[in-house]
């Protein structure tokens, strides 16, 4: 299994270089000739204005929250899929049911609309009770 | 004996009945129109209330382990399951009598509220060191979204904040001490790993993973020095949480300590109820936190000018005077805590109970803005006064004789210094609690309008005191359910 | 082991405890959150070396490719973004660094010391099918009680991370940026 492991180590090793071989050689090579206006932030031609430092629109986060969740579910699921076909349908109901309770939760981030990127300004009336 | 997975389903109902109420929780949410409909109250109720039913058919007895030795059924467990059930149905009805949670949407604070009741009782039960963490965590997490519950208020989410950063830090302590155990036995099974620690001296690693194990259950039960999260927390969260906190999680911590200690760490003859290890005096080491614990609470509870405040600090110390009952490991002495706790249920649910009935008329929670409650609602003013009354321990009372185990206990095995430090702390306290009462009938009220209370909360009310009232005289029933329910499943 | 198998986990060790170093030292808080990003995936090195396949590819999955991005969506987040320079202020403090000291002597102490029973002849087998198996049948009952935890977990992410009330809401129905 370590030897496994040493290609993924040959790799990490390889895209490093490959990095500091490329970057270096520009280095090298490149003509330096610095003015104002070649330093300033390149925005597809116009002139950058404010701070690059914005505040994140909350969306992400909540996304990324779900994301995680989803991701360590499947984390859990992985080894049962490795050895689903051994174990049979017994495997089946069990993961079965570890799924189902984990869909009562999509469903109820599907009503709640947090998984709607794009939302309008004319919203559906908000529920009764909402604020 | 291990039975297996499905043979198992068919003592684990009460659980399934709480996880199905769960999942009909979210599907009413998704199905329904208005979020703050009383219908996941009363949907929580019936859960609840089936599964503590369903509690009550389970064997108790010496036990057997469930689920391939993942948890243990055994009298002890189901004290635990009924004691947490019970708190949940009452903190259920308080949720529905609390002005702060109104206007929030319903359905999730009881998904969270049950999924804390869920991991209350694995953790009761939980005889496998990754059972027990998880449901740990189950107990932790949704309690952490219940204290921050109330979002727009500043203190709710101050309230979250800490509990998860504390909690985080205390369940990380604690896993390094399992995974000491693990090392030491190579197996995640408490009673073999209570096997596989060789009798005689406790060595360094030991030692650790005790002390380490400590650290995570302190934190649950809020004992000193891992109280630190607890009056921010009881001040932040909404009351009804509050109320909660301070009883379900509390008991199912002490569940969870006595059970792992009990297993690990004493001897396999628990009749006697020994230490097993010797070169550490744990007694000692258990008596001075038991002691600490009770005079930081009480003495930082006196200055007190917020009723949750002062509440928490109450609560710390109640946890230092149970913590008496598991000094010296005999089953006399946890009898007393489960004694103790069944008293403390009822008299701090309903402290918390009148609470939040005074803060829906006064929105407020001073102690100040008590004064003259004798003459505005003399009902909750005189219910409010027994509960504080029973909470000091004074004679006529279901405290007193909680106290009265726990001392004995201590006294016979000879510890007398805790029981003079015990003693003294129940003074101390006495000052505090009365000086509510005296706010509440010797003070004039700030305005004269009646405060109403409605019938619903008045008869639960009744439900309070009356075995507060009752178990101060005739508790023979209880102490002898307590003395059943002390059988842990031994391996 | 043979000799550049040791030097590949010193190194690995050393880029753990270097960044994680970096993370709590750095000023700013984006470089602290990138000096994560090497602790984690050097941890996953090290489950690597104790043959703990499965729990590396995890580490890899969930830590570096979840809770880094959710960490840095917090920074950027923060309102006070702008001055990053006082985002992540070190304090030195003598008393916490004693402590922390005594705890990580007694700690290793402990860990060198003590003659763990350990099973002879490590193999470095895959792990992950025996993982799932013990999933199926003695652990069945921990792996299903984690999808209640993830479902209450899911839900109080969404109820809390959620804009609420008026002013917020308005300002969630702009085109995020």
């Amino acid at each position: 299994m370590l030897t496994e492991f040493a290609t993924v180590l040959v790799f990490i090793v390889l895209g490093a270089a490959t990095v500091a071989l490329m970057l270096g050689v520009s280095r090298l090579l490149q003509p330096r000739n610095p003015t104002a206006v070649k330093l300033s932030t390149y925005e597809c031609g116009e002139v950058p204005f404010g701070s690059s430092w914005v505040q994140f629109n909350i969306r992400f986060y909540v996304i990324a929250l779900i994301f995680i969740i989803f991701d360590v579910e499947v984390a859990l699921l992985y080894p049962w899929a490795v050895v689903f076909q051994r174990l049979g349908l017994l495997a089946f109901v069990e993961a079965f049911i570890f799924i189902v309770i984990l869909l009562a939760g999509l469903a109820y981030l599907w009503k709640e609309g947090d998984l709607d990127w794009v939302r309008t300004m004319q919203e559906t009336p908000p529920r009764k009770g909402e604020r | 004996m291990f039975l297996g997975n499905l043979e198992s389903l068919k003592y684990f109902l009460p659980e399934l009945a709480i996880t199905a109420t769960i999942l009909l929780l979210v599907a009413a949410h998704v199905a329904s129109k208005n979020r703050r409909s009383a219908a996941p109250a009363l949907l929580s109720l019936a859960g609840v209330g089936a599964s503590l039913l369903l509690v009550g058919l389970l064997p108790g007895g010496p036990g057997t382990s469930l689920f391939e030795g993942m948890v243990a059924l055994d009298g002890f467990a189901v004290f635990f399951k009924a004691l947490t059930a019970l708190a949940t149905i009452v903190v259920v009805a308080m949720s529905m009598d609390s002005a702060e949670l109104k206007d929030k949407s319903q359905a999730e604070y009881y998904i969270f509220l049950l999924s804390v009741l869920l991991g209350m009782f694995l953790l009761a039960a939980a005889t496998d060191i990754v059972m027990l963490y998880l449901s740990l965590e189950l107990v932790s997490i949704p309690s952490y979204l219940l204290a921050g519950y109330l979002k727009g208020r500043a203190r709710s989410t101050e309230a979250s904040m800490k509990y998860v950063v504390y909690g985080a830090t205390a369940s990380g302590v604690m896993i390094y001490g399992f995974s000491l155990l693990f090392g030491l036995t190579g197996t995640t099974h408490i009673g073999e790993i209570g096997r596989g620690l060789a009798l005689g001296k406790a060595t360094l690693p030991m030692f650790l993973a005790a002390a380490m194990v400590t650290v995570g259950f302190g934190y649950k039960i809020a004992a000193v020095p891992f109280h630190m999260w607890s009056p921010d927390v009881y001040e932040g969260a909404p009351t009804p949480v509050t109320a909660f906190l301070s009883v379900g999680p509390k008991a199912a911590g002490f569940a969870v300590l006595v059970r792992f200690f009990y297993t690990v760490f004493a001897t396999p003859d628990a009749a006697a109820g020994m230490w097993k290890f010797s070169s550490v005096d744990w007694p000692l080491l258990f008596a001075v936190l038991s002691a600490v614990t009770m005079t930081v609470g009480n003495l930082v509870a006196i200055n007190q000018k917020n009723v949750k405040r002062l509440l928490a600090y109450s609560s710390i110390a109640h946890a230092g005077y149970m913590l008496m009952g598991f000094v010296l490991l005999t089953p006399v002495g946890l009898r007393a805590i489960l004694f103790y706790l069944v008293v403390y249920l009822f008299m701090n649910l309903g402290a918390f109970y009148v609470v939040i009935l005074v803060a829906n008329g006064t929105r407020s929670e001073e102690i100040s803005d008590y004064s003259g409650l004798g003459s505005r609602a003399p009902f909750a003013a005189v219910a409010l006064s027994v509960f504080l009354f029973a909470l000091t321990g004074i004679p006529p009372f279901s405290g007193f004789i909680g106290k009265v185990y726990l001392f004995a206990e201590v006294i016979n095995r000879g510890v007398y210094w805790l029981a003079v430090v015990a003693a003294l702390n129940s003074v101390v306290s006495l000052y505090y609690y009365a000086r509510i009462v005296k706010v509440m009938f010797l003070e004039d009220p700030r305005e004269s309008a009646v405060l109403p209370v409605p019938a619903f909360p008045r008869a639960m009310l009744c439900l309070l005191v009356l075995p507060t009232l009752v178990l101060g005289v005739y508790w023979e029933p209880v102490i002898r359910v307590a003395a059943d329910s002390v059988k842990l499943l031994a391996f | 082991m043979t000799g550049p198998a040791d030097l590949i986990f010193y190194f690995v060790a050393a880029l753990t405890v270097a960044s994680a170093i970096l993370v709590a030292t750095l000023p700013n808080i984006i470089y602290s959150a990138v000096a994560l990003l090497f602790s984690f995936a050097g941890v996953a090195g090290l489950y690597v070396f104790v043959s703990a396949d499965f729990l590396a590819a995890t580490q890899v999955l969930v830590y570096v490719g979840g809770i880094l991005i959710l960490i840095l969506f917090a920074v950027f987040l923060s309102n006070r973004i702008s001055t990053v320079k006082i985002s992540n202020p070190v304090h030195f403090n003598w008393q916490a660094a004693l402590l922390c000291l005594a705890l990580f002597g007694v700690l290793s102490y402990t860990a060198v010391s003590t003659k763990f029973p350990v099973k002879p002849g490590l193999s470095y087998q895959p792990t992950t099918a025996e993982i799932g198996e013990l999933l199926m049948t003695r652990y069945l009952l921990p792996f299903e009680v984690a999808s209640v935890l993830l479902l209450a977990a899911l839900i109080g992410a969404a109820l809390l991370s959620r804009p609420e009330g008026e002013k917020e809401r308005s300002a969630d129905m702009e085109e995020p940026k």
